[in-house]
């Protein structure tokens, strides 16, 4: 046994490549230029890694993922080579990253319907920083949106702080299709019943118990609202219905024009049942600030630039994306492409849009006018429509995606290769319901994701990667080495 | 005796003659016979009696008593029968007979010489017998003497015995045949009794004519020539054809012992070395020992031909004109000939005249062997051989060039979305004009509105408890949402409760704007008093009011299908049961006057009741499709313009090209049938179907086009549980018929009850199509 070993490791040691380790991130990189350095190819990341923890001098050891020509090195470099028929004469180029720790189920919250929504207070969270409060550790909170009408705030330990107030109370009428944090104690909803409504949110001392109480109520879309997104510190909220609109509205009860009155619910002239339904309780209503209408299908997603608040983008069901001025209200620009599109996020660092297509995949399209073409790369790897992105807190090369096929995966856009479609890349995880592995259906495949579908998902810094879906739950998967690094 | 024998005879035979029987007496007969001979002897020479008789008959024939005594004549000598056949021929007359016996009498002595040398008379010794005079002394017989019996026909007797009594006269033919004929004797009675059954012995009337032929020494059978000419099959004299040339066998041969002996001497000769059988070899051969040779050949073997070898082109066999012996028609007359020689050689058709020789020794040599060999070898050598390859064919090319379905993306080709809830079948489903929701109805009697992307139910309503809602249709248009729903025999338009204030207050009131103008305009007009009475549409139950359901039309039979108009405001209802009476079958419904009317008035024709109808989507032209054929009716003139007969026996479904007659070619229409076929029709081409596609392993049970222009697909349903995708484009100009490609089979619902996939619908922008099935689920493919 101990011959053969040492006669291969002999083998392998005599072989070998030369690799020059780059990194794009500046905090791993390495302090000079080492020049390309004379590896076994017999290596797997681990020793890679070991390597270039070495390297940095670093005393608490960084896992490391390496990406060779757009593939994650998941074998020996050896028999990397060999699977590509690269020849080990040649130098090779290697890219460093943090590595992505798999994430690992953490926890699920059980609801009474369909979760349509979730958003993450947390210290990292965009609602935390931009009111500049600071959210203990441990003290996160979850909001989740469900198709009962029905808001609630979770903390860590899978507890509801609060819940809304039923229709009857001044809460939702019909199932709410979007919620988000807009500041530690407000939260924005939307859904169904074509409002925006916003909410005061206020906790007890022991943050053990909670009250969601309606602040203002929005009237303006003429059909049901699909998704929002807001930017506390204009107190400007976007919303995209399916009545082909982009709304645009204050979160100011002053700021807000009057709303439609052919849009209130008293407006209805319908039957006794129907008034059943209003509100005893008296809130506010206000009008959007402007309905960007110039989609000629259902918008999907409509999100503020990540970077310029006047800046708005909206995708919709007539596979444009539109790009708004949201000062003046006008069409910038129109980037049209051959699917629905379903959902839209914002990689601020690379100029792009991620969006999410009916026809099972990511497109990152730049919106930039200079961009000569629609469509930079193409994410491929779900099975159904993708209804939901969320950013990568810790690099801005990541990505997750929700899908109707009960699956979040994540991507990392520079693993990518080009093929006769262009720009083509693939997940690096796929994190599956929990749902279907505790009914011991976890292989079992899903006819159109039924029952698992992911309606929405959102990833944290400190709480991790949260979705919430069809199964009635919100699920937590965080990679642990992730957050120890942090 | 002689007489009254005779006499009686003949009464046997005939009765009729017997009244003349007074008539009758042979001394009469003999001297008329006599008389007549006479005469004839007088006239004739009386040589021959046979001359004599055929002219005796002759001139008898004048006058009839001469005839039946004739007659008479003829059988009278009856008696000596045997005497007559024997002499026959040599034709003694009686008279002669006569003659004869008196010589006879004469010579019954002997003359003889007396001791004295007289003559001397010696007579026989009289024998007493029976015909002696002596004997002659019988009681019984006539004494009457020489006298005609006639003197005594008016006695009771006949004459008187030896003793003097009276001979009573015998009974008379008359009387015997009166007992024969009174006693009935069965045909074919013997007397005898058949041993072996002890049973009377019948015989019939071959069998005593087989008897009697065997008593008379004559051949039994009938037809039997025992003369028949003699044949001499096998003979001794030699033939000039024999029967057998076969030669002399073998076995007949006897071996020579004199040859063998020559033989066996011969063979001890050769053993003993005396006679040496071959030469024995000469001394030349060895001298020759010096001289080498080579095979050059030895080791040759047969190799397989180059590759490039191109077989010699083979002649061909010779025909009858190269015959030695030709048969006539092949042989050149002498015009022929006579060209054949005048040709020039270069010009003649043959290089040889077909020649009859006759027998093959007499053929000559063929004069021109030598040069038609050299030119056969300078064929070969100097003519350049071509391989030509055959013509290689890949019978794929040969199909037309369908692209490929990658390139006709985007259609559907996953379930994406499962909707679950309705219990039972889902008969129905339909996708609003906006593409947001999805309406559902089933045999649970409800119907549900969905959000199409993600499954969830928003909306339900249960019109009928017991009845199944058969279809459920989305008005077309934008400016207001309403549903229409066929339960049971009613049909219901409904609002669901969906739709913000603004959008529901305007499909509210377009419900109810026709209330006012039926209240306006209650009684019908007097020409629809004559028809059936439409029904008039009525406000719902206070539950289904509160439900979103706002107007009712009581039908009165089952409606299978709705299909609105594009401007929204009719909708045509066909029932396609049996015993709807066909003037009501089909409806068009008026929503904004709340009226009902029923456009035909019979059945239409083409076979059996009318299945399903749609408008065409530009022109007023209304398709109904019974379940043979499709009609296109002009409604405003009140015409029949259309006929379409796809040839299918039971049509399920269609559905127009949501293109036709607009700026590009004609209409084009698709049928599906429960015959499993889906017929593409182009209107202007034919009234046959375009193409047929046969696909399915079931009935068709739904067939859409895609309803924007933008996607050129259409699908079908079928009981066997799939759908299936196709691409159809219709081209703008009329030059190019619609090209189809098969895109997609969509498989996943499952079968229930025999049945699979119920209806299916478009998204009206994108390429995403829904199912429902009768395992209780919807699918939304995209």
């Amino acid at each position: 046994m101990n011959g053969t070993q040492e006669s291969s490791s002999a083998a392998s040691a005599q072989r070998q490549v030369r690799v020059q380790l780059v990194s794009k991130q500046e905090d791993i990189a390495l302090p000079e230029n080492t020049g390309p350095i004379l590896v076994p190819t017999g290596l797997r990341r681990y020793a890679l890694s070991t390597l270039v923890n070495n390297l940095l001098g670093n005393d608490k050891p960084v896992p490391f993922e390496f990406l060779i020509n757009g593939a994650f090195l998941r074998t020996s470099i050896d028999e990397y080579l060999t699977a590509n028929g690269i020849s080990a004469e040649t130098t090779l180029e290697i890219e460093y990253i943090r590595a992505l720790i798999p994430p690992l189920h953490i926890a699920s919250f059980e609801h009474d319907d369909w979760v349509s929504a979730v958003d993450v207070l947390s210290a990292t969270s965009s609602a935390a920083s931009w009111a500049s409060s600071s959210i203990p550790q441990g003290q996160e909170r979850i909001l989740s949106a469900s198709y009962d009408g029905l808001l609630r705030v979770w903390n860590m330990s899978s507890q509801i702080v609060a819940t809304s107030p039923s229709a009857v109370d001044g809460g939702h009428s019909a199932s709410i299709k979007a919620a988000k944090f807009l500041s530690p104690n407000s939260i924005v909803s939307a859904g169904l019943d074509r409002t925006v409504r916003l909410w005061k949110y206020t906790e007890s001392e022991d943050g053990f118990s909670g009250k969601i109480a309606p602040q203002l109520e929005l009237y303006g879309h003429k059909s049901g609202i699909n998704s929002l997104a807001v930017h506390a510190p204009s107190n400007r909220i976007l919303t995209a219905s399916s009545d082909h609109a982009v709304g645009f509205w204050s979160a100011k009860k002053s700021d807000a024009p009057a709303a439609p009155e052919s849009l209130l619910p008293s407006a209805a002239s319908r039957t006794s049942k129907r008034r059943k339904l209003n509100s005893s309780v008296s809130t506010p209503q206000r009008g959007p600030l402007a309905l960007l209408s110039s989609h000629t299908a259902p918008v999907s997603a409509a999100i503020f630039d990540a970077k310029d608040s006047t800046v708005g983008y909206s995708t919709s069901w007539d596979h444009t994306l539109r790009t708004w001025d949201l000062v003046t209200a006008a069409l910038v620009d129109t980037r049209s492409t051959s699917h629905s599109l379903l959902s839209l996020e914002h990689l601020p660092e690379h100029h792009l849009l991620a969006t999410g297509t009916s026809a099972r995949h990511i497109t990152l399209i730049d919106p930039r006018v200079s961009a000569t073409t629609i469509s930079a790369m193409t994410l491929r790897g779900h099975t159904n429509a993708v209804v939901s992105l969320s950013r990568d807190p810790h690099s801005s090369y990541g990505l997750i995606s929700g899908s109707h096929d009960g699956t979040c995966r994540i991507w990392d856009i520079r693993a990518t290769k080009t093929d006769k479609e262009g720009v083509v890349g693939e997940s690096v995880y796929s994190i599956t319901r929990k749902s279907l592995e505790e009914a011991g259906k976890a292989d079992a495949k899903r006819v159109g994701g039924e029952g698992v579908k992911v309606f929405g998902v959102c990833w944290d810094r400190s709480v991790g990667i949260v979705s919430a879906g069809e199964d009635k739950r919100i699920q937590i998967n965080r990679g642990e080495g992730v957050l120890s690094s942090a | 005796m002689v007489a009254s024998a005779g006499s009686k005879k003949r009464k046997a035979v005939t009765r009729d003659v017997e009244e003349e029987a007074g008539t009758f007496s042979g001394d009469e007969l003999a001297g008329d016979l006599n008389g007549a001979l006479s005469d004839s002897a007088n006239d004739l020479s009386s040589d021959e009696d046979d001359s004599e008789v055929e002219l005796v008959d002759e001139f008898s024939s004048d006058d009839d008593d001469d005839e039946e005594e004739e007659l008479d004549s003829d059988e009278i000598p009856s008696d000596g029968e045997d005497a007559v056949k024997k002499n026959s021929a040599k034709s003694t007359a009686a008279p002669a007979d006569d003659e004869s016996s008196s010589d006879e009498a004469e010579v019954n002595f002997r003359i003889e010489k007396d001791a004295n040398g007289n003559d001397r008379y010696v007579y026989d010794e009289i024998n007493p017998d029976d015909n002696s005079d002596y004997s002659d002394i019988d009681e019984d017989s006539n004494t009457i003497g020489n006298i005609p019996l006639s003197f005594y026909d008016q006695y009771p007797h006949i004459g008187y015995d030896i003793n003097g009594k009276k001979i009573m006269r015998p009974a008379t033919g008359e009387a015997l045949d009166a007992l024969l004929d009174s006693i009935e004797i069965p045909k074919g009675f013997t007397g005898l009794t058949d041993p072996s059954t002890g049973k009377p012995l019948e015989l019939s009337q071959d069998e005593l004519e087989l008897l009697r032929k065997v008593q008379m020494n004559e051949i039994p059978e009938d037809g039997y020539n025992p003369y028949e000419p003699l044949m001499e099959w096998f003979t001794t004299e030699k033939e000039v054809m024999p029967l057998s040339a076969a030669p002399e066998p073998k076995r007949r041969f006897l071996p020579s012992k004199h040859e063998a002996k020559r033989v066996m001497k011969l063979v001890k000769a050769i053993r003993e070395g005396r006679i040496l059988p071959y030469k024995p070899p000469s001394e030349q051969e060895e001298e020759d020992k010096d001289l080498i040779k080579y095979d050059l050949w030895a080791d040759e073997e047969e190799r397989p031909d180059h590759i490039m070898h191109v077989p010699a082109p083979k002649l061909p066999p010779p025909g009858y004109e190269e015959s030695y012996h030709p048969p006539a028609e092949y042989l050149p007359d002498q015009k022929e000939r006579k060209t054949w020689e005048q040709a020039d050689p270069e010009d003649r058709e043959r290089e040889y005249l077909p020649t009859d020789f006759g027998s093959l020794r007499k053929v000559p040599g063929y004069g021109e062997f030598v040069k038609e060999k050299f030119e056969r070898c300078l064929d070969l050598y100097l003519a350049p051989r071509v391989r030509r390859s055959k013509l290689n064919i890949d019978p794929e090319s040969l199909l037309p060039k369908l692209p490929s379905p990658e390139e006709l993306k985007p259609f559907p080709s996953m379930c994406a979305t499962v909707f679950r809830g309705h219990k039972g079948r889902v008969r129905s489903i339909a996708v609003d004009p906006t593409g947001v929701w999805l309406a559902t109805a089933g045999d649970d009697g409800t119907v549900r509105v969905w959000e199409l992307l993600t499954g969830r139910q928003l909306w339900s309503v249960q019109l009928s408890e017991e009845d199944a809602v058969n279809v459920v249709r989305w008005r077309p248009g934008k400016d207001a949402v309403v549903l229409a729903a066929a339960a049971g025999d009613d049909l219901y338009l409904m609002v669901p409760s969906i739709l913000d204030p603004e959008l529901e207050q305007a499909s509210l009131e377009l419900l109810d704007a026709g209330w006012g103008y039926a209240a306006s305009k209650p009684a019908p007009s007097a020409a629809e008093e004559g028809k059936k009475t439409p029904p008039q549409w009525i406000r719902p139950s206070s539950a289904l009011t509160d439900s979103g359901v706002c107007a009712v039309i009581p039908l009165r039979y089952v409606a299978k299908s709705i299909s609105w108009h594009r401007r929204g405001d009719y909708f045509v209802t066909v029932c396609p049961g049996a015993s709807t009476p066909a003037s009501v079958a089909v409806a068009i419904h008026t929503v904004s006057k709340h009226l009902t009317q029923y456009p035909f008035s019979r059945r239409i024709k083409g076979g059996g009741p009318p299945q399903t109808a749609h408008f065409h989507p530009s022109k007023p032209i209304l398709f109904v499709a019974n379940q043979r054929s499709v009609r296109g009716y002009d409604l405003s003139r009140q015409l029949l313009v259309k006929i379409v007969q796809p040839g299918a026996r039971w049509i399920s479904s269609f559905d127009i090209h949501p293109t036709s007659s607009t700026a590009s070619g004609g209409d084009n229409l698709i049928v599906g049938s429960y015959d499993r076929r889906l017929l593409w029709h182009d209107l202007e081409l034919s009234q046959r179907p375009y193409k047929t596609l046969r696909y399915h392993r079931k009935a068709i049970r739904a067939v859409k086009f895609h309803p924007s222009g933008r996607y050129p697909l259409f699908a079908d349903a079928s009981d066997d549980g799939s759908l299936q995708i196709f691409h159809g484009s219709v081209t703008g100009d009329m030059l190019s018929n619609a090209s189809i490609v098969p895109l997609k089979v969509l498989k996943g619902h499952k079968i229930t009850g025999e049945l699979g996939v119920l209806d299916i619908d478009w998204h009206p922008r994108e390429a995403w199509c829904v199912s429902a099935g009768a395992d209780g689920t919807c699918r939304l493919w995209m």
